[in-house]
């Protein structure tokens, strides 16, 4: 082993929350309203907590308002079942969509900056799937605080943390994770500023480290959602669920792959093809535009793979048209400025004259690591792993089954967070304070490996080969053959990515080096993403199998897969949770495994 | 597949970037030349620097469309992110395809563009950058009541990501000033009727270290990649008009 590389100091701490985005400074200031003496340290591989990718989240945050009159919590547990292709858990389902509001609430008492109406209170509007008795009309359940809903969760759990004193270390990345008789003890944690290991020990563990869009080529995500956490769960032989459920967005902005939102086609956008045909008439021709999330995407797929996409040379990616040019200068300044901003900023055009350049983006992990409806990380056999949670974007209890709403995640981050910090002050109370030892020295070997490999080839390349082939084979479109293939050249990249040498092998950010570790990681997570993908051989909310294209009942469980090494996987599976439909109460048959439709 | 769209053109680039290597503390600039298209933004061109020529240069970005604040640097000059500039604005802003890229001025520097915005944020932090006391809403289980106009009046001040490049842009000194940016988030919870405590606040804004720093310059509106204007906050902090509107 290198000699140079050494764990040098230890922490300890009562919580330790890795990955401070909105799931996880949530999560640590329940913890600590009610304990202010705790001790926990929260790490961010970023600059700043404020840098985390909840900042980005746009359009709104979904919560029945009890004063409303016209809608009801049953609705959107409904609409969120019907939404996952009846694949989330209906126990989570419940318990968040019964806790929204008062975490609204929680936020606006402290501070987030919610938009108004004219009577003061919060404003509301209508968001995709989400709707009044069961599918009638559109329900307006959305608040929002512009379009920086993101934003102000993430300050707002930031200011708060800071204000009770939390310990923040950032450009922090969790590499390890630490258990003792089963349970989980802390991290070994590398401090790319100092580049220095150093071993927390942890009374509780919070896994927090969102996406991983980063798998895909053109993604919505920001640089550090490389998976990160899904890898140490199955680095520590632990399951990850449901990881072939990946949404992508139909219309990202071509090259950047920033968001388009909906709103762009609900005022009237069309979308065109190279011949300027309005293609989406072929493939849903009541709803057209307004189709699905997953049903446009795979129609612009579609005709890109029919030959019909159009070429940009600037960042030499096919895509299709959205057409706004005969919306009038009221729509465009009023209705859509911002979505229509981004194109002028990032592709110099204007969308009032110009064709807007689109292509399917990945947004979305609705998989993730396992765990009950109170954040607790579980194994292959749903048994609790002591001391280790899990929430937010990286993990899955399951609120999304295979198809997530918009709206829903941000949701997810606030009450789990809340739920797991709730069963975290009951697990402090309850355990001793002492901190077992435990060694940790995978993570050390695996960075001295990189520093002493040797070869020619680049991080980079490797990364852009994976997420070109995972677009292609293990996209919105998969097969049993396109599946293999790229089952056979990850192994090949992982070989190649382990040859290839550092060009610098200083440890203070050196990025090189953090790279290297983020594309084991990203190669790993592709490779449960395409195992999971070929083992179910259905089609289910995201998950589409061109040569299994109906949703069959034999698959109504999670999937859940570890991988003790690489490319070397096993299945289990988890029931999914019908507890609504089982007490039979009302409305109950609305909650049966029934068709998704709109 | 064929290159058919006649937009596209091609740069030659030419980079100097203000180097900095901690285990040697030693500074240098290196030139990088590059073809660029068009519309690739800056990071892009970093990116491409490290997987076609040098993987070693160090520079950071995270959501890389403006909303996060993390790959603010100084191209010729000027504090900006580099997710937002494409190549060819830069060329027709500052007229040449040679470009002077370093890191902002705000912090100590880490690596090459990478400087310490934990440092840089200790600044922020100090103005305490929530609500201490909030004002209790009129019955439990109940928002407090903000007007839309009133929400109006401040709202502007609550879109900034803390990028720095405000404070990079001030031309009043780091030593004794919060920071343009700092201010703003000070200036915030003055105007949020939901804060109880205005005392704590007002003795930071109004203290050694607040806006009696600021000239009035203006640079900090200047370059506010949110087009925020920092500055005009400021001067209503000066004139004491940032307290609760009358109704
Ligand atoms: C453009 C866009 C718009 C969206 N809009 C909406 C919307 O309107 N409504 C909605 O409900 N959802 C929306 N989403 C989804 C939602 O924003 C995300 O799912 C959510 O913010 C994830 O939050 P999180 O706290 O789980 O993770 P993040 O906010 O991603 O935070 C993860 C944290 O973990 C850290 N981290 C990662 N790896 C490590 C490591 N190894 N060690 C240490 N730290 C690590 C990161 O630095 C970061 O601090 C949107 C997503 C995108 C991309
Ligand atoms: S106006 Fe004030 S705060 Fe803004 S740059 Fe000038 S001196 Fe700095
Ligand atoms: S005020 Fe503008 S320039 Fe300054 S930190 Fe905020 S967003 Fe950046």
């Amino acid at each position: 082993m290198n000699k140079r590389l050494r764990i040098d100091s230890t922490l300890e701490c009562d919580l330790l929350i890795i990955g401070s985005g909105g799931a996880g400074l949530r999560c640590a200031v329940e913890v600590l309203e009610s304990r202010p003496q705790s001790r926990i340290i929260a790490i961010t591989k970023g600059l700043h907590p404020q840098k985390s990718h909840t900042s980005t989240a746009q359009g709104g945050l979904a919560a029945v308002d009890p004063k409303d009159p016209a809608d009801k919590i049953i609705y959107h547990m409904f609409d969120t079942w019907k939404g996952s292709d009846c694949t989330a858990d209906q126990n989570v389902v419940r318990k968040i969509c019964q806790a929204a509001w008062e975490q609204i609430l929680w936020l606006e008492n402290r501070g987030m900056h919610f938009s108004r109406d004219q009577t003061g209170k919060l404003s509301k509007r209508t968001f995709g799937g989400h709707t009044l008795n069961f599918g009638e009309s559109s329900a307006y359940r959305a608040v929002f605080e512009a379009d920086r809903t993101g934003k102000g969760i993430m300050d707002t759990c930031w200011g708060e943390s800071l204000k009770r004193n939390i310990s923040f270390i950032n450009q922090a990345i969790a590499v390890e994770l630490l258990f003792k008789d089963d349970q989980c003890v802390g991290c070994i944690v590398f401090k790319q500023k100092e580049g220095e290991f150093i071993r927390i020990l942890s009374r509780a563990t919070v896994l927090a480290t969102g996406g991983s869009g980063q798998v895909y080529k053109v993604t919505t995500n920001c640089r550090q959602n490389t998976g990160d956490g899904l890898a140490l769960i199955l680095q520590a032989g632990l399951p990850v669920m449901d990881p072939e459920a990946v949404q992508f967005h139909p219309t990202g902005i071509v090259g950047p792959g920033i968001l388009a939102s909906e709103t762009l086609r609900s005022v009237g956008g069309i979308l065109r093809n190279k011949d300027m045909d309005a293609f989406m008439e072929h493939y849903a021709p009541k709803m057209k535009e307004l189709a699905p999330r997953d049903l446009v995407s795979r129609a612009i797929a579609s005709e890109i793979r029919n030959g019909k996409g159009i070429l940009n040379p600037d960042h030499n990616v096919e895509h299709i048209w959205i057409d706004l040019r005969h919306l009038s200068d009221a729509v465009h300044e009023k209705q859509i400025p911002e979505v229509t901003g981004f194109f002028r900023k990032y592709l110099n055009l204007d969308p009032k004259e110009e064709l807007c350049p689109v292509h399917p983006s990945n947004h979305y992990q609705m998989g993730g690591i396992p765990t009950n409806v109170f954040g607790e990380v579980q194994d292959s056999t749903q048994k609790t792993v002591f001391g280790l949670y899990a929430v937010g974007e990286c993990a899955s209890a399951s609120f999304h089954g295979f198809n997530r709403l918009g709206t829903n995640s941000i949701l997810e981050l606030i009450t789990m967070g809340k739920f797991a910090g709730d069963r975290i002050l009951a697990y402090l109370k309850d355990t001793p304070e002492k901190f077992p030892e435990a060694e940790g020295d995978i993570s050390v070997a695996r960075f001295s490996r990189y520093l002493e490999s040797r070869g020619g080839d680049n991080i980079g390349q490797i990364r852009d080969e994976m997420r070109t082939l995972m677009t292609e084979s293990v996209g919105i479109f998969r097969t049993d053959e396109g599946i293999s293939k790229a089952i056979d050249v990850l192994k090949i990249l992982r070989h190649r990515a382990d040859h290839t040498a550092l060009s610098a092998k200083s440890l203070r950010m050196n990025q090189e080096l953090v790279q290297h570790w983020e594309l084991d990681n990203l190669l790993a997570v592709s490779m449960v993403i395409a195992q999971a993908a070929l083992y179910r051989r259905e089609s289910r909310g995201a998950h589409f199998r061109e040569d299994f294209p109906e949703r069959k009942d034999e698959f109504n469980y999670h999937t859940l897969i570890s991988m003790e090494q690489f490319g070397t996987v096993e299945f289990g599976s988890r029931d999914i949770d019908m507890s609504i439909y089982n007490e039979g109460g009302q409305f109950y048959d609305k909650f049966d495994v029934i068709e998704r439709k709109y | 597949m064929s290159r058919e769209n006649p937009q596209t053109q091609v740069f030659m680039i030419n980079l100097k970037i203000r180097r900095f290597d901690p285990d040697e503390n030693r500074s240098w600039i290196q030139k990088y030349t590059l073809e660029a298209s068009r519309i690739m933004r800056f990071v892009d061109l970093l990116r491409k620097i490290n997987d076609e020529q040098d993987p070693t240069l160090a520079w950071v970005s995270s959501c890389e469309h403006g909303q996060c604040g993390t790959c603010s640097m100084k191209v010729n000059g000027k504090p900006l992110l580099a997710c937002e500039l494409l190549v060819e604005n830069a060329i027709y802003y500052f007229r040449t395809d040679t470009f002077y890229i370093e890191p902002l001025n705000v912090a100590p520097v880490i690596r090459d563009l990478i400087v310490d915005f934990t440092k840089a944020y200790d600044r922020v932090d100090q103005v305490k950058p929530y609500i201490i006391k909030p004002v209790l809403p009129r019955s439990e289980g109940d928002e407090f009541p903000i007007t839309p106009q009133e929400l109006e009046r401040y709202v502007n001040a609550t879109r900034c990501i803390n990028c720095f490049c405000c404070a990079a842009a001030c031309i009043s000194s780091h030593e004794t000033f919060l920071g343009p940016n700092a201010m703003l988030n000070s200036i915030v919870r003055v105007m949020d009727p939901r804060e109880q405590e205005k005392e704590q606040r007002l003795k930071i804004l109004y203290g050694y270290q607040g806006v009696c720093r600021c000239h009035s310059s203006r640079a900090c509106s200047f370059v506010c990649p949110k087009e925020i204007d920092v500055a005009h906050f400021i001067a209503l902090a000066k004139e004491g008009r940032i307290t609760k509107l009358k109704s």
